[in-house]
């Protein structure tokens, strides 16, 4: 059976009589023999599809089933909203922003700390602010959109 | 000497702890948070007590609970670790009232250093050089920028209680200063319960070295020699090592600080372990900058080059034993160099990244010493420091102990969470830091040239393509299986996801 899978996007083609180079060493942990080349190969389930770690690298992988077909289209970006998102779990320190401001490219919007460190989520570009779901104290996980921008 | 002793600390460092009291044959009692049941320390120790919830303000900060945990252990003494209750001479006090011994100076020691405004004022006083700056804190923004013009920008303001980072803020130009102070007093604030900042001259690129002291209950003072810690980021050390590569190049500097140090300790009648910090700029003119009074985190390099077990000598000056050796006793041998593996993610600016530990790798062999407090399956918590272990390496010279490093940081896996652990082996091919060519400025300009990673070969690319393809094969039998039993609604959406 033929399989496509994307490594950090680059498309690589393979067949299934190829996994034989493969062996599972412990939950998760992948010791691949290529051309005598030997490589240990971590697998996790991420958000994102796969989260891979070899040789002190990362690669993001996304293994697309010969089988399935219902692949649609994906769902459209860019409306023109920007959501800013907490890009780790922690805690609303200081909420910067208010419904209606404008802000500015760089401009400082929100103060997450996490792991006693504080880093203040910035504007990518200009824009106003039309919702603010971030509370000061309040308590974020990754992801969660802090404030959207229009 | 001490037949039960609390550790008032989590983390690698409380592991390190239980370690030395083990060695001992001392009971070793840990104290826990609710985030940390589970955590390396308490499975380590001998026995374990709850002391309140996952905020350290409502446990690891708790002079009441820790020391209620040791009356009911039968603890003789309790060691700090750094950070938390360390440097709290409150602490240090509240344990000689309770007839428990503080493994540390007196808390009339850490009172007049604990302060770095007292300390600056107390090492000038004792003939050591100091840098530039503010002898009071500064109460208001008012006062601060008058300072601030007296010292003459760029100024540097740092928490009167701080250390480890927290609170330091560099202010290039008057209208910096506000919003600058505004966020280091909140900043100490929530890490020291103490706001109070102070100003000093900010010096181009300088070096951090600091000295290692001892001295016991009668007197003896000697000094370990220094430590190398110029690579920091955001006022916190990542790499330290242990000779100076500077002092290696102009020996007379290890003899003149080490004075200087000594100066110092004797002017505050210190007792226990300590460090001295200087900052020396390129000319070998070295300023003292302020006094640690506990145990360092980078303290595995002092040991593997000297040979002395800097804990076990922390239990010994504590229970009244003196010294076991005199300055002239004290050797270096070789090289050893220290990595601060944290929970961040280098490619996302050093965010940190809580979770759970997937899979774990440590590295071991020749010349390598791993101070670590996680496992596999141990969800790290936000609530603390993103330290989860310290990989040291020893060898003859500075080229075989980076070998060595390198080579180990390469053994070493985390997965599940992002760490530094690349970021380190990036540092280690540099040219100007294995020239020994580094100052505080190091990491931020090496972050501004570093290049990004290369293409993987394709093979590479490959091996990874087909380790992903079994890996998902496997969940999508196990799937099958967990649906079969009538159990799959979450793992066929897990399926969902990994098909998008």
């Amino acid at each position: 059976m033929k399989w496509q899978i994307a490594v950090d996007g680059r498309t690589i083609d393979v067949d299934s009589g190829q996994l034989d180079a493969v062996t599972q060493v412990e939950p998760g942990v992948y010791s691949v023999l290529l051309d005598g080349a030997s490589y240990e190969i971590r697998v996790n389930e991420s958000s994102e599809g796969l989260s891979v770690e070899t040789c002190g690298r990362r690669f993001t992988v996304e293994v697309r089933d010969p089988r399935d077909t219902s692949r649609g289209a994906r769902t459209s970006i860019g409306s023109g909203r920007q959501k800013i998102a907490a890009p780790m779990p922690g805690k609303v320190v200081r909420v910067l922003v208010s419904v209606g401001d404008s802000v500015d490219v760089g401009q400082g919007l929100v103060v997450v700390e996490a792991m006693k460190m504080q880093n203040e989520m910035k504007a990518s570009r200009p824009g106003r602010v039309v919702e603010v779901r971030a509370m000061a104290g309040g308590t974020v996980g990754a992801g969660d959109t802090l404030v959207v921008l229009e | 000497m001490f037949g039960a002793v609390l550790i008032a600390n989590r983390g690698e460092i409380a592991v390190r702890i239980v370690r030395a009291l083990r060695e001992m044959k001392i009971r070793s009692i840990a104290v826990f948070s609710d985030a940390d049941r589970g955590a390396l320390h308490v499975r380590l120790a001998d026995e374990a007590e709850h002391i309140g919830p996952a905020a350290s303000a409502e446990s690891y900060l708790r002079v009441d609970r820790i020391l209620e945990a040791a009356k009911k252990h039968g603890a003789q003494a309790i060691h700090p670790g750094y950070g938390f209750l360390s440097e709290n001479a409150g602490f240090a006090a509240a344990c000689a009232d309770a007839g428990i011994v503080f493994i540390g100076p007196s808390a009339e020691s850490i009172q007049r250093l604990g302060s770095k405004t007292a300390a600056r004022i107390l090492a000038k006083q004792a003939g050591a050089p100091v840098v530039p700056g503010s002898e009071d804190p500064a109460t208001n923004v008012e006062q601060a920028r008058k300072l601030a013009l007296e010292i003459g920008y760029p100024v540097l303001l740092k928490a009167a209680a701080g250390g480890g980072g927290k609170g330091v803020r560099r202010v290039n130009e008057e209208r910096e200063l506000e919003s600058a102070i505004r966020d280091a007093a909140s900043e100490a604030e929530r890490a020291f319960h103490n706001s109070e900042i102070y100003l000093e001259k900010f010096i181009e690129k300088p070096r951090h070295i600091e000295i290692q002291i001892a001295g016991d209950h009668y007197g003896n003072l000697v000094h370990l020699g220094e430590r190398e810690c110029s690579l920091q980021r955001r006022y916190q050390k990542i790499v330290e090592e242990c000779p100076s590569p500077f002092v290696a190049r102009h020996q007379e500097m290890r003899t003149a600080m080490g004075e200087a140090a000594l100066k110092v300790a004797r002017a505050a009648a210190y007792d226990n372990l300590g460090t001295v910090e200087f900052l020396a700029d390129s000319q070998g003119n070295f300023y003292f900058l302020e006094v640690n009074t506990r145990l360092q985190v980078e303290h595995p390099v002092t040991e593997l080059v000297t040979g002395y077990d800097l804990v076990q000598l922390q239990l010994r000056i504590a229970a009244g034993e003196a010294l076991p050796f005199t300055q002239k006793d004290v050797r270096w041998r070789g090289w050893a160099m220290e990595c601060r593996v944290c929970a961040e993610d280098p490619d996302q600016q050093f965010l940190p990244s809580p979770g759970t530990i997937a899979q774990l790798r440590e590295p071991s062999g020749p010349g390598v010493r791993l101070d670590s407090g996680v496992y596999p399956g141990w969800t790290v918590p936000l609530e603390y420091d993103a330290l989860l272990a310290k990989l040291v390496t020893w060898g003859p010279d500075r080229n075989t102990a980076i070998q060595r490093l390198r080579r180990a940081l390469a053994e070493y896996s985390i997965t599940g969470i992002q760490t530094n652990i690349s970021f380190f082996l990036d540092i280690l091919d540099d040219p100007e830091f294995l020239a020994g060519d580094i100052s505080t400025a190091f990491i931020p300009d090496f972050l501004a040239r570093r290049k990004p990673p290369t293409k993987p070969a394709p093979g590479l690319d490959l091996a990874v393509a087909l380790a992903a393809l079994t890996h998902f094969q496997k969940a999508r039998e196990s799937a099958t299986i967990a649906s079969n039993a009538d159990a799959g609604r979450w793992l066929s959406e897990g399926r969902g996801r990994l098909l998008r």
